[in-house]
């Protein structure tokens, strides 16, 4: 689904990425794992194409991202659900509205979307809290609005960068775990973290990143190397 | 994952599906999203349209005077005739005929001095002498400004003595309506800037208030024109409603003019009201949208 060909990418005379050459195939589970400044969030902003590789090719579903025209990008980000440390919710929104808010931008039923909405807001097991603000939730809680949101127009890929960065051990378990599912149901899923216990309870395959280079890519792996 | 990679090719190169349910869906949703902007703007909104309104309706009563001093000019212009005198040897039917020639003259009516000679002695009591009076032509000129020239161009015949025309009259309403229609175009330029202006600040500050909301919209794929249309339409929109509120005060100035016109039985421009509503209606919304559109071009980088 995913090939990244000697991506590169440098900011000023800094190095964020250096000949990056990765495959992720549909339906992988996958951790990209460093230390902060490492380059995750670079590699995950090349693939929703919030930037772009100073050379090499980013091929998402058969394209090359890296030369995608600007009026396409609304297209691309529709088809993968993107996941922030910092949730990004519209704060005067309901948890309801902030995950309808995409696709009621496309013009789909009000039945319809009542039903994308309630079936993502259960996956994530927040039904019972379609009217509260973000303001009224737990980290953990927004966290999860925010994948329910990701999940909404049913995309092939989910991509988030650091989701449990801000939140306790308990909710980070409950996240990852929703992530997890989420996968099983067949969406590529790709996290970046730095969140060791995770990573080595989930036992999934681990990208990891020093200075912008990949050095290791171990399937089934842990944080560490053992 | 080929089925992935087709979903995700075919997606990226469409656009939403398009048919006139799901458009119109659309439609309302960046209306509603419009309206929440300008709930937004709150008690700012009744400033800026009431400074529109203010400068359209100076717009529309200046050029609506222009329109009727035109009209007053071109009117004038019709009563507006060249007298020309003419030597006694003078054969006037061919002299008129070649002031006809010349470029601008509508029409020479000859008057016999036999003509001239009873009514004035119609009008005082002259003792019966021989008539002194030459022949005298009446050149009808096509517009008011061509007067001069056409009289320039009749002097230099060596068979007219001597001509007159309300020349200082003419002058004065062709000044008139320089001064009008020059003021016209001023104010346009004017309404120009200020609308743009205030539209721009307006939605710049819109685009601020908003600047989270908009990075998320954008990051989670929400179209380029779906967050800029509301935006563009928020400030034609203030144009709009700028231009409705001027036609009031523009009613009063047209009132007016029409009684003037009525005053001195000079039929008023046609037209001219419904002339000055479009351009009004089409300044405001088209400076507003193009106040937001600047605005946009300049502070959201989509
Ligand atoms: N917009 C930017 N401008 C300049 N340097 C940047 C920018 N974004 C990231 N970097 C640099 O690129 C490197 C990788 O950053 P990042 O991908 O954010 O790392 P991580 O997410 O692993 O912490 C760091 O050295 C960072 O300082
Ligand atoms: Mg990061």
């Amino acid at each position: 689904m995913i090939q990244l060909r000697s991506i590169t990418k440098k900011y000023k005379n800094n190095y964020a990425l250096r000949n990056v050459n990765l495959d992720i195939l549909s339906g992988e589970f996958v951790f990209v794992v460093g230390a902060s400044g490492a380059g995750k969030s670079t590699l995950m902003k090349l693939l929703y194409k919030e930037e772009t590789p100073s050379s090499g090719t980013v091929m998402i579903g058969g394209i090359n991202i890296a030369n995608l025209p600007s009026d396409k990008v609304p297209n691309l980000r529709r088809c993968m659900g993107i996941v922030f440390q910092d949730y990004k919710l519209l704060q005067n929104q309901s948890v309801y509205d902030n995950v309808a808010y995409v696709i009621r931008t496309l013009g789909i039923s009000t039945k319809e979307i009542n039903a994308r909405v309630l079936g993502a807001l259960k996956v994530v097991g927040l039904s019972d809290k379609i009217k509260a603000k973000p303001t009224e939730l737990s980290g953990g809680e927004q966290q999860r609005v925010s994948i329910a949101r990701a999940i909404v127009n049913g995309p092939p890929l989910l991509i988030a960068d650091e989701p449990t960065g801000n939140l306790d051990p308990k909710n980070s378990m409950e996240v990852m775990q929703i992530l997890d599912q989420i996968n099983q149901r067949g969406i590529t899923v790709i996290v970046s973290t730095h969140d060791s216990a995770m990573v080595d309870y989930f036992r999934k395959r681990v990208i990891t990143l020093e200075n912008g280079e990949v050095v290791r890519d171990i399937q089934a792996g842990t944080y560490e190397q053992q | 994952m080929s089925s992935n990679k087709q979903t995700i090719k075919k997606q990226v190169k469409k656009h939403i599906p398009k048919d006139w349910l799901t458009e119109l869906r659309i439609v309302y949703r960046i209306t509603m999203e419009t309206l929440n902007d300008i709930k937004r703007t709150g008690i700012v909104n009744i400033i800026i349209i009431t400074t529109i309104a203010a400068i359209l309706t100076i717009f529309g009563g200046l050029f609506r005077t222009a329109l009727s001093v035109n009209s007053f000019a071109h009117e004038l212009g019709n009563v507006l005739e060249i007298s020309v005198y003419l030597k006694q040897n003078a054969d006037a039917q061919t002299v008129a005929n070649r002031i006809k020639k010349i470029e601008h003259v509508q029409k020479v009516r000859i008057i016999p001095k036999e003509n001239s000679w009873q009514d004035l002695k119609r009008e005082i009591d002259i003792p019966d002498i021989e008539n002194p009076l030459p022949d005298t032509l009446h050149v009808k000129v096509d517009k008011p400004q061509n007067i001069n020239s056409v009289f320039n161009n009749i002097k230099v015949l060596s068979v007219v003595s001597d001509m007159s025309y309300a020349q200082e009259l003419a002058k004065k309403i062709q000044i008139l309506n320089n001064v009008v229609n020059t003021s016209t175009v001023l104010v346009v330029i004017i309404v120009a800037i200020l609308t743009i202006t205030i539209i721009n600040n307006t939605i710049q500050l819109v685009i601020q208030s908003r600047k989270d909301e908009i990075e998320i919209m954008r990051l989670m794929g929400v179209s380029n024109w779906y967050i800029k249309i509301p935006l563009i339409m928020q400030g034609a929109l203030y144009g709009f409603l700028g231009a409705a509120f001027a036609l009031i005060p523009l009613n009063v100035v047209q009132n007016m003019l029409n009684n003037v016109h009525r005053f001195f039985m000079i039929p008023g421009p046609i037209f001219a009201g419904n002339m000055v509503v479009i351009a009004m209606f089409f300044l405001g919304i088209s400076f507003g949208a193009g106040g937001s559109f600047l605005s946009i071009k300049k502070h959201l980088q989509v």
